[in-house]
């Protein structure tokens, strides 16, 4: 407080301006802040501990009024690649996949857990993680495996476009162009983070028809279930291609960098882990609820009827119990903006991480010539996805699904770095994967192995 | 020059030239200018030994002799003033100050200065990348082919502030001396770029003033962090160091619990002029102004006006414009400090300053606020309650955030959607 007072002081205050003294009595009833202002301030999506909310059911409504990490995570995985690859292995094994689908959701689950913990951790980005902890050979090799997944993720977003737009009969070649624009657009003008609400917002419209749908094409239910809790294994190469891209489309290495940027990213801690947890729950049941819908959906009336899946328009056919004519527009919607959800997330994330990684300047701040390495890396990203698109013939969906298997394939390696780091005491302190997580996350990742090792040597035998 | 990355894992001999083991790390002690070797950290068959570097007779790029035939092989245990260049700095990120920024280490230079190897310099370039590698031969040859110059980049030792490392057991005691000399903005968004982990280390060698200016730089999201990561008592100085304004802002994001408890160490005045202006909206012309700001009765000559001045010495942003008010404390005029310094000091300053000064209310909206600072070309526009009593003051930086949204625009490379 300045205040240059012109008389004496009033003897009941001790601020040395007379002003004031008027000023105190004037806002004396405005003293204490309003509570509702704290709540308005706090940004959208900051998760914190709640101790004064003992019950855990009002803990789980408030994580849940939140959209926490691991739910934007969780949700971004039902990205192009992700709608596709559950719709196929509805129409082509019925039921069948479902159990795929439990057990990815608990992978799922340790899986990213493990990534929120490392975040909350050590504050920093898996590759950031790997660089400090292995040097710079591991982390080349660590950023490789990265982003070759993550093209391909991209690659599978770009195809997602291509086919939606496909529906309104747009060549690739065009949507791909368009598409590419579009985003960097967004990307330049930094407003993809409000549009990417729009593109949220039609990826729950389009779950939620799935639901719909699902329930009213009168599936087996009884069968639906049993599917689910009781695995049937086929020694079918094609069998162990879906069920490696299922899972890969499920656990990806980008959402497991992800989560561990995004909890770091968002300054949580070591004792927001309860509430973390609960989040990355949240958002591994998510993901796998809808998928099995779209499983049910697509088995209860493509599968049912014996029709395949070679273009957007056939998986469409899954929506038709609940939008009728109308089931290819809505599917196109959807798969577009769950395009455009992963393109606003993927190259983006993948640069930055990379380019933190190896101390380049990061961001969208820094111009072209400041930060050579992070927009080469964006344009290499967009530019190839896009171009490798419009190579005419492209089997799209195939494109889409070939990429989840990439990913499922690159996963393991990533996620042995991943459980390694966990499983440091020095940097996870308490934290630290423990008697019965580091097991699991081990159990986690040599599961991971075998199966890419099985779709590998069935393929080898079945050809 | 050597570096370290070639230094590692060459072979140490005995003075018969046995050979002993490998070089693990090298240990410096930080402090002076160019940090000197200290010691070496050889890896043997069996377990990781300390040689203190008065042991090392002749050390060059095949690799290390000792001088002594008998080596003390107890165990290692590093000084509050030692690094070790590989497990506490290589691949680590470090504070570039003339840069003003995060880099990350590469590589490291080191060079005989007066006799001693020293740690001179951090290789942030791309050349170091490449050494890592096993490349940069290859890629050199390139360049000179194609007549490209390779892109390398040293930060000079004493440019660099090394910061807490993640990984070392030990807990480095960095000084942080040269990051007080960043411009306030600068140290802001260095340590938004840093993990928590390391913000410790930096937060602590700040001291309360310097932290303050810092943390009214920062981002809404880095201040909650920031303060909530501090104690309580140190969280309270700082807000009192803060100017009311930007502290109330501050407070406000914080929870109940928190703001509770940290409100009650602050002063009393401090508090209590945070706790009032949290009353107001925070986008009216209450939630933007401060409470500080120079007020003076309309029957004080220019020449005490001037002596309570320098009695107060008041902070350079609230001092251009200064306020009379009537004895009921109305608002009745304003005069620049031009106007006070240029008038006789016998002169009362009722009789220069401008009468019915431009002054918003306090319920007044963000964009009102703006409108007037901009139409009149103000500095800062007073502000007053609906009996036309000075409440405060809102300064033109706060008054045209909303005209120029800027935060958003920094906030970008952070993709996650904050």
């Amino acid at each position: 407080m300045t205040g240059i007072p012109g008389r004496p002081k009033p003897s009941t205050t001790t601020t040395p301006a007379a002003p004031a003294t008027a000023r105190r009595t004037a806002a004396a009833g405005a003293l204490t802040a309003p509570p509702e202002r704290a709540a308005r301030r706090r940004r959208a999506g900051v998760l914190r501990p709640m101790p004064h909310l003992p019950h855990w059911r009002v803990r789980l409504i408030a994580s849940l009024a939140v959209l926490g990490p691991g739910l934007v995570s969780g949700f971004a995985d039902n990205d192009a690649g992700g709608i596709t690859t559950y719709s196929l292995a509805g129409a082509n094994f019925g039921y069948q996949l479902l159990w795929v689908i439990l057990a990815s959701q608990v992978v799922l689950f340790f899986t990213q857990e493990v990534g929120a913990r490392l975040g909350l951790a050590t504050g920093k980005g898996l590759i950031s993680l790997i660089r400090e902890r292995w040097g710079v050979r591991w982390t080349v090799f660590a950023a490789f495996l990265m982003l070759t997944a993550n093209l391909g993720s991209i690659v599978a977003e770009f195809a997602g476009i291509g086919s939606a737009l496909g529906i309104f009969g747009v060549p690739p070649q065009i949507s791909a162009a368009v598409a590419a624009v579009v985003v960097v657009a967004f990307i330049a003008l930094g407003s993809y983070s409000r549009v990417q609400y729009l593109f949220v917002a039609v990826g729950i419209m389009v779950s939620v028809a799935y639901v719909f749908s699902a329930v009213l094409a009168q599936p087996d239910w009884s069968l639906a279930a049993s599917s689910m809790f009781h695995p049937t294994f086929s020694s079918s190469p094609v069998y162990w291609l879906a069920v490696v891209g299922t899972v890969g489309t499920t656990i990806t290495p980008w959402g497991q960098a992800f989560i561990q940027s995004y909890v770091a990213d968002k300054g949580l801690r070591p004792d927001d882990l309860p509430a973390s947890r609960v989040d990355v729950f949240a958002g591994s049941l998510l993901t796998n609820v809808i998928a099995a819908f779209i499983v049910i959906a697509c088995a209860a009336t493509l599968y049912a009827n014996g029709l395949k899946i070679t273009s957007a328009a056939d998986a469409a056919q899954a929506l038709e119990p609940i939008a009728g004519a109308a089931a290819t527009f809505v599917f196109a919607i959807g798969l577009l903006g769950a395009s455009f959800l992963g393109l606003g997330v993927v190259p983006l994330s993948s640069a930055y991480t990379t380019c933190e990684a190896f101390g380049w300047e990061t961001g969208v701040n820094w111009n072209w010539r400041e930060a050579p390495a992070f927009y080469g890396l964006l344009a290499f990203f967009i530019g190839f996805a896009a171009l490798f698109v419009m190579i005419p013939g492209l089997p799209l969906i195939s494109v889409m699904f070939a990429a989840q298997v990439l990913n499922a394939l690159l996963l393991p390696f990533v996620l042995v770095f991943v459980m390694l780091l966990a499983s440091d005491k020095q940097l996870m302190g308490p934290l630290v994967s423990g008697r019965y997580l580091a097991p699991i996350g081990w159990l986690a990742t040599a599961l991971l192995v075998v199966l890419s090792l099985i779709l590998v040597v069935t393929s080898v035998t079945g050809i | 020059m050597q570096f370290l990355s070639r230094c590692i894992g060459l072979p140490v001999r005995d003075p018969s030239g046995e050979p002993l083991g490998s070089i693990a790390d090298l240990i410096v002690a930080i402090g002076g200018k160019y940090p000197p070797v200290t010691g070496l950290v050889v890896r043997t068959d069996q377990r990781r030994i300390f040689i203190p570097w008065r042991d090392v007779a002749s050390f060059d790029t095949k690799g290390a002799r000792l001088r002594v035939r008998t080596i003390d092989v107890g165990k290692f245990r590093q000084r509050d003033n030692e690094i070790l260049l590989k497990a506490n700095l290589l691949d680590k990120q470090i504070v570039d100050i003339d840069g003003r920024k995060v880099v990350r280490v590469n590589d490291l230079s080191l060079d005989d200065i007066e006799g001693r190897l020293r740690l001179v310099a951090v290789d942030v370039g791309a050349a170091g990348l490449l050494r890592r590698l096993g490349v940069e031969g290859p890629f050199r040859t390139i360049a000179r082919n194609i007549h490209a110059s390779m892109p390398e980049r040293y930060i000079d030792w004493e440019d660099v502030d090394p910061l807490d490392t993640t990984i070392a057991s030990v807990r480095l005691r960095v000084p942080h001396a040269r990051l007080a000399e960043l411009h306030p903005a600068d140290l802001a968004s260095i340590i938004e770029d840093l993990a928590p982990r390391d913000r410790a280390g930096v937060l602590a060698s700040l001291d309360d003033e310097a932290l303050a200016d810092v943390v009214e730089e920062m981002e809404p999201d880095t201040q909650v962090d920031v303060l909530e990561d501090l104690s309580p008592e140190r969280a309270a100085d700082i807000l009192e160091e803060m100017s009311p304004d930007d502290a109330a802002d501050l407070v406000a994001d914080l929870d109940q619990e928190t703001r509770d408890e940290i409100l009650a160490l602050m002063e009393k005045d401090e508090a209590d002029e945070v706790q009032e202006l949290l009353g107001y909206e925070e986008d009216s012309a209450g939630g933007l102004m401060t409470t500080e700001f120079i007020a003076l009765e309309e029957h004080v000559t220019a020449g005490e006006a001037i002596e309570r001045l320098r009695e107060l010495e008041p902070d350079a942003e609230t001092i251009y414009y200064l306020y009379v008010t009537s004895d009921e404390g109305h608002l009745v005029g304003v005069l620049s400090l031009r106007d006070l310094i240029i008038a006789r000091p016998e002169t009362l300053i009722r009789d220069v300053m401008t009468d019915e000064p431009v002054a918003v209310v306090v319920t007044a909206s963000q964009e009102e606020v703006a409108e007037v600072v901009a139409h009149y070309n103000l500095l800062a526009v007073p502000v007053v309650d609906e009996h036309n009593v000075l409440m405060g003051i809102v300064t033109v930086d706060d008054a045209i955030d909303t005209v120029i949204p800027t935060a958003w625009k920094k906030r970008l490379p952070r993709v996650f959607t904050r």
